[in-house]
């Protein structure tokens, strides 16, 4: 607004101006966090009476100086962010940190959220759900590297920035997120890496960034396994009574078809509008001159269906299961662990090393979900626990429809000081650790 | 590994999982409230406003002007919202702070609303939780009271119950 002045004002008024400007700006730099400095009730009155009026767009002229200085430092922030970060769009976001995507993770219904931002999320106790579409979930899926990459190459500033910010937490809380460098399965994304440091000066995103691991080609429709890795949805054939396995690692994806990730989708169909619909022409093509193509697609719909009902509902069906409340497979990334429990002896990471009985038997060379330096030569103690009376009540109750599954969970959440509660689990969790039948193995 | 649950393994607390997520998200909960303030500045929805009380980032005050077409038509209604340390992992807690004559708020100012119980997300912020409580003064749901007379006064007597929200607006927030 003081530019308004033109140059028809004298110079001593402009002078004062500016210095009005400068000690604006040097006093909202200097209250930072409490923007609205009111404590007693009259005072908030006011204030949200003040929120009022801007909200309902009372002409600026009735400012006085207080409140100007108030939207300055609303801005000023702002200003800075605009500045030193680029510009996220909305669907980059994450839903629950509000912040850039960092080490993004698709889950099953194809939403994506942070590493951490899913791993806090999700339930200690139960099948966990999406925060955005509440589809629930049961495995915790691995971080989707292409889209890091991705992440990393759009937004270098900004997900650096990110980078920097998590490290500092996860360096106080002595938890670790993955890092990728030479360790996963993913050969393709060390190159890339590589490239990206090569580059570092050009963000520019190619097709080459955005293939389909299984053919090659810039993605269409695509879909995230649980390991992490991206498919066209055409690409993804299921064999006949068999569960969906990834390509490229051993992984087998737990539960059903995964839905597109539109997220994806959507800004491949904008980033790339040539391509994709050259991609789109194709795939209709193909569809449509063979038939042969629809019969594997019914099959997958078959293959949906005859998933082994364990794997598709791990806490309803199985009546003598134990569920190991607060514990993840650090291999397929079923949380909790639905049955027999492997402990590694020998990680001292502090979030601990466990596979569940099927990773346990096949044995994955994968690394942990947390970065943990576990070797095949470490060694594993089976883990039970006498809970499976009380736990078989409990799926009784299950059976009869998810519904008081929910109930059940969620009463003993709000009654988490409570008896039950801690005659439940609380105490169990320690016991299945420290005593029972801990029987070592190998 | 461990399952962090988001603050729900808080019945272990003698567990790692327990005190890790306590340590760590009071900075994450600050800088996401943060963000759902200048988010809520920059897009507030109609007839509400919400910010902080004091210096304390947890402590938020809350108003919601009554929608027009309804009893409460006019009156302010100010709420406190209190976020958990774990927020946006545990729903943050809503009282009514003026009076209101409405099934689905009690004499101390609580609400029935399922979104700030067990169907919570961490995906839904403060702007949405306003927006669902200005959706309860033009629909109350009769069938999850708290004072179940106003429920049945409600179903019985719409009139009767109208002219009486009305009055306790004009009484108790205007």
């Amino acid at each position: 607004m003081a530019w308004k002045f033109g140059n028809d004002c004298p110079l001593w008024l402009r002078t004062l101006v500016i210095f009005k400007a400068i000690f604006l700006f040097i006093k909202s730099s200097k209250i930072k966090s409490p923007k609205y400095p009111a404590d007693s009730i009259d005072r908030y009155r006011d204030i949200t009476l003040v929120c009022h009026l801007s909200h309902f767009k009372v002409d600026g002229n009735s400012m006085d100086s207080s409140q100007t200085c108030l939207m300055e430092e609303r801005q000023s922030p702002n200003a800075v962010d605009v500045i030193d970060s680029e510009e996220i769009p909305d669907y980059f976001v994450c839903c629950i940190c509000l912040d850039l995507l960092y080490k993004p993770i698709v889950l099953h219904c194809g939403h994506i959220s942070c590493f951490w931002c899913v791993h806090r999320s999700m339930s200690s106790r139960c099948e966990s759900r999406c925060p955005i579409c509440r589809n629930p979930y049961s495995h915790f899926a691995g971080i989707c590297q292409m889209l890091h990459f991705l992440l990393l190459k759009l937004y270098p500033i900004a997900y650096k920035k990110r980078e920097d910010q998590i490290l500092e937490e996860e360096k106080r809380d002595g938890y670790f997120s993955p890092e990728f460098n030479g360790h996963a399965c993913e050969s393709q994304a060390d190159g890339d890496l590589n490239q990206t440091k090569l580059v570092a000066g050009e963000e520019k995103v190619q097709v080459s960034d955005l293939l389909c691991t299984a053919c090659k080609q810039l993605l269409f429709h695509p879909i995230v396994l649980n390991c992490g890795h991206v498919y066209c949805q055409t690409c993804i054939i299921i064999p006949a009574d068999e569960m969906l396995r990834c390509q490229v690692c051993p992984c087998l994806h737990p539960k059903g078809f995964p839905k597109v990730c539109l997220t994806l989708d959507q800004f491949l169909g904008a980033k790339f509008p040539k391509e994709y619909a050259s991609r789109r022409n194709a795939v209709h093509l193909k569809q449509v001159s063979s038939k042969h193509e629809r019969a594997t697609t019914c099959s997958m719909e078959a293959g949906k269906k005859n998933f082994s009902p364990v794997q598709l509902l791990p806490f309803s069906m199985q009546p003598s299961a134990y569920i190991h409340i607060g514990v993840g497979c650090d291999a397929c990334g079923m949380s909790p662990i639905v049955g027999d429990r492997y402990k590694c002896k020998d990680c001292t990471e502090k979030i601990g090393f466990d596979l569940c009985g099927d990773c346990y038997n096949t044995r994955p060379k994968l690394p942990g979900r947390f970065n943990q330096r576990h070797t095949p030569e470490h060694k594993f103690e089976l883990i039970k626990h006498n809970l499976s009376g009380r736990l078989r009540l409990m799926t009784e109750h299950l059976e009869n429809g998810s519904t008081s599954f929910l109930i059940f969970d969620d009463a003993s959440e709000n009654l988490e000081n409570g008896p039950l509660p801690r005659a439940l689990f609380g105490d169990s969790q320690d016991n299945m650790e420290d005593e029972d039948d801990a029987l070592s193995t190998d | 590994m461990m399952i962090g649950g988001g603050g729900r393994s808080s019945s272990s607390s003698t567990t790692a999982g327990g005190t890790w997520v306590s340590t760590t998200s009071v900075s994450a909960s600050g800088k996401r409230i943060q963000r759902e303030m200048s988010e809520l500045n920059a897009d507030p929805p109609s007839n509400c406003s919400a910010g902080p009380k004091g210096d304390n980032l947890y402590h938020w005050v809350a108003t919601i002007i009554g929608p027009p077409g309804t009893p409460y038509q006019g009156g302010i209604f100010f709420l406190d919202i209190t976020f958990p340390s774990d927020y946006p992992f545990k729903p943050p807690k809503v009282v009514f702070k003026t009076r209101i004559y409405h099934c689905n708020v009690d004499a101390a100012g609580n609400l029935s609303l399922d979104i700030l119980k067990d169907s919570w997300s961490p995906a839904l912020t403060i702007t949405k939780v306003l927006t669902a409580i200005r959706s309860i003064f033009t629909n109350p749901d009769p069938y999850n009271p708290l004072i179940s007379s106003i429920s049945r006064l409600y179903l019985a007597d719409k009139a009767k119950h109208n002219e009486i929200a009305a009055e306790w607006t004009l009484r108790f927030a205007k």
